[in-house]
């Protein structure tokens, strides 16, 4: 009988040693464990725009991390999913420092689907998930949900009052750029009357510099007979990334 | 004559029960409170864990005490015992099953934090486990001595 109390004896003193000696090193490491982030940058893709965020892992601890995955989903204010990254670092090696960059990419397609995001200030969620398995034994997650202000590029479209000559009407346009993003390209635009008659069709170059309000004056020839005191404007917004169209009203 | 001789026999059994009791208890608070206070301040773990860790404390002291006390009797098994039930318990209150779940306020957004600690509560209640079957064999061993030592003649 005594040597096998003795033997359970020795067996739960060497497992306690190595649970502790390793729950002390790896608390240890994990306070070692130093975490950076770069600053974040846009980049211009041929489809929408690209959100670099580097980050740098320094495993200065005792233990490897392993299978490091960084989610990103952003969604919009309705709940529509716009865009999902992964990065994946497999193995993060004791002693050793990673830099990599987790990329998001937003398509702005996806944000024309939502034509609201670009006449509306709004915000989108963003939301960050990473896993990783820490010593190969313990599986780590860390989420995170924030909220990101979107500025709405034709925020406050709206058309002043028609001024009308003899064979031409000149429309006020304002609106204001919240972006992050200039806006370059033409603008085109049909005023009918109040019974949807074409009164006027007209263009013009467009430039309107990011977080800037945009006021100008579109002169264009037109049937002056068929203006009436109210209708709308049929806008076609054309830039390099996007195409749009919206109806404003103007009394 | 004869009580006053038993009485004085079981105090001079007592005593170094008591001695030993004070002086394990003693070792195991410094073991389980000083020192980890030295290394990590407490006020650092959020209020649930800091609770948690005065109530290891409390049951390692405690059951350190008892089964030194009761020391060379059938208690003392006993207590092991039940010491090593109720760790288990408390490791899978603590490990909430082996999830671990923490909320870490940030500035931009608060950080949700999850480690799947399943592995280590594993192993902790392995650790026990081996501790019950140590301490019934040790019951054992104590039931046969008791038991050779009563079927033994006297001597003349």
């Amino acid at each position: 009988m005594k040597p096998a109390i003795r033997a359970l004896g020795i067996a739960t003193i060497m497992i306690w040693i190595i649970l502790i000696v390793f729950l002390v090193t790896a608390l240890y490491s994990v306070m070692k464990l130093g975490i950076g982030f770069g600053e974040p940058q846009f980049f211009p893709s041929s489809t929408g725009v690209v959100l670099s965020l580097p980050f740098s892992l320094n495993n200065s601890g005792y233990y490897d991390i392993s299978k490091l995955n960084i989610t990103t989903s952003i969604t919009d204010s309705n709940g529509t999913t716009l865009s999902t990254s992964d990065t994946f670092v497999p193995l993060v090696s004791k002693g050793s420092n990673v830099e990599a960059a987790h990329n998001i990419t937003i398509e702005l397609s996806d944000v024309m689907e939502s034509i609201g995001l670009l006449f509306n200030d709004s915000f989108f969620m963003f939301d960050t998930f990473v896993s990783l398995n820490f010593a190969h034994l313990v599986p780590v997650q860390l989420s995170m949900n924030m909220t990101v202000p979107w500025g709405a590029p034709f925020h406050d479209l709206s058309v002043g009052e028609i001024q009308s000559n003899n064979d031409s009407i000149v429309v006020p346009l304002s609106f204001e750029n919240h972006s992050f993003f200039d806006i370059t390209g033409t603008i085109e635009l049909e005023v009918y009357n109040d019974v949807n008659e074409l009164v006027a069709t007209g263009e013009s170059s467009l430039d309107a510099p990011s977080q800037q309000p945009y006021e100008g004056q579109i002169d264009m020839p037109a049937d002056i007979s068929k203006l009436t005191e109210s209708g709308r404007v049929h806008f076609i917004f054309v830039t390099p990334i996007f195409a749009v169209e919206q109806w404003v009203p103007y009394d | 004559m004869i009580e006053k001789r038993s009485k004085k026999g079981i105090v001079r059994r007592l005593i170094p029960n008591v001695l030993k009791a004070i002086l394990w208890g003693t070792i195991t608070f410094l073991f389980v409170y000083y020192l980890p206070m030295l290394l990590y301040p407490m006020e650092l773990l959020p209020l649930d864990y800091s609770q948690f860790f005065y109530l290891f404390v409390g049951i390692t002291v405690f059951f350190a005490v008892v089964t030194k006390l009761f020391s060379g009797t059938i208690l003392e098994h006993a207590f092991s015992m039940a010491r090593a039930l109720v760790m288990i318990i408390y490791f899978i209150a603590v490990f909430h099953g082996g999830i671990i779940r923490f909320t870490m306020p940030m500035e931009e957004a608060p950080v949700n934090l999850v480690a799947d600690l399943t592995a280590i509560l594993a192993i902790l209640i392995l650790v026990n486990l081996l501790g019950i079957a140590k301490s019934m064999l040790q019951v054992t061993e104590f039931l046969a001595k008791k038991t050779e030592s009563s079927q033994l003649p006297e001597p003349q």
